[in-house]
């Protein structure tokens, strides 16, 4: 019973959070931490900045941690499939609808209107993960610099990429 | 046309997204961009606009809504369920083995550098990303307005992106429906 409780609340979270993983920090901190006194503040806090570092989308990282940490693996397995599942649901309604509407005029116009608008989320997208990720310190704008004159001159695959700047890190930050 | 992909070819694929995504949800986009759009072209380049546009205004992780929405337009229910798994199971592979065995992960220097390396290779790849999508939109007033309008809206009024989206979307209704009215009568 405890564990459908669990899988609940963090489905509560996957359903209220709009805008991607760092809106939904503060709404899991309330209901979790001052709530449910599930976790502790610092625990919670300790957490999120590993959440922050480690692949995968931030808030199925945050479900994960905090799952295991209240009931194991089983804990982890279920809080994670709560945070997804409503996401799932919803944009498998919203995909079907999207099919009936695709040729309507006011649907092509609203996507239109979208385009230049990913633009100014992709900037802000770049702009918050070098703000919160690279610490004020120079070394890391240098290294994405140089990372990306590489990525133009020599086409290079994006994960082997990755996987290269990964490894200049561990040498040189 | 585009390519046909088959189930397991695409687990295979959210999988290593999920894997790669660091810093976010919009950080999976190059390699996302890369694996559906670009050389294989499962899917073609207004579709996946538009598949992130409606991932970022519902609810929930946008590269959980962008998986299910990829699945599901690709191989139906069956494709969205695949694509869910594949893009979550990394996160929980790689959260239990640090809850199960490094619970002191902040001093595991080497593994924090390993990341912070990535993340310089991430925020080049989404430079190259917004380039290359930019470059494929017309120059005129009005995606110039809404561009412009966007980055104020985001940078000094710090609005939410799902109200940056529709305010952008509300804009295309008010000013091009009219337009698409024409080309299909």
């Amino acid at each position: 019973m405890f564990l459908l409780k669990v899988y609940l609340e963090f489905f509560k979270i996957g359903a209220f959070t709009f805008g991607g993983g760092q809106a939904m920090i503060p709404i899991l901190q309330r209901e979790l931490v001052t709530n449910l006194h599930w976790i502790t503040t610092e625990n919670f806090l300790h957490f999120v900045s590993i959440a922050e570092i480690t692949p995968g989308p931030i808030s199925v990282n945050i479900a994960t941690f905090i799952g295991y940490s209240i009931h194991g693996v089983l804990g982890a397995i279920v809080s994670t499939a709560g945070v997804a599942s409503p996401s799932f649901i919803l944009i498998l309604l919203v995909a079907t609808a999207m099919k009936k509407l695709q040729a309507h005029p006011v649907y092509r116009a609203f996507m239109a209107g979208i385009k230049p608008v990913i633009i100014a989320l992709l900037i802000s997208t770049i702009y918050i993960i070098a703000s919160r990720g690279f610490h004020n310190n120079i070394l890391p704008y240098i290294f994405s610099i140089i990372a990306f004159i590489v990525l133009i001159k020599f086409r290079l695959n994006a994960s082997l990429l990755l996987l290269i700047m990964g490894a200049v890190g561990i040498f040189l930050l | 046309m585009n390519k046909k992909i088959n189930a397991f070819k695409l687990f295979g694929i959210f999988f290593y997204i999920g894997l790669f995504t660091l810093g976010g949800g919009y950080a999976m986009i190059p390699i996302m961009k890369q694996k559906l759009a670009a050389k294989n072209k499962y899917i073609g380049e207004d579709d996946f606009i538009e598949v992130l546009a409606v991932s970022q205004i519902t609810p929930g992780p946008i590269a959980v809504n962008m998986a299910t929405f990829i699945g599901y337009k690709e191989l139906g229910i069956l494709g969205s369920i695949i694509a869910t798994l594949g893009v979550v199971l990394p996160s929980l592979i790689i959260i239990l083995l640090l809850s199960i065995y490094f619970t002191g992960i902040t001093g595991n220097t080497v593994m924090l550098k390993f990341f912070s390396g990535i993340l310089t290779g991430i925020v080049a790849e989404i430079v190259y990303v917004t380039i290359d999508i930019t470059k494929k939109i017309k120059i005129n007033f009005f995606n110039l307005s809404i561009l412009i309008l966007s980055l104020v809206e985001i940078f000094i009024i710090k609005l939410n992106p799902i109200y940056v989206i529709l305010v952008g979307g509300g804009l295309g209704i008010l000013f091009k429906t009219k337009e698409f009215k024409n080309v299909s009568s």
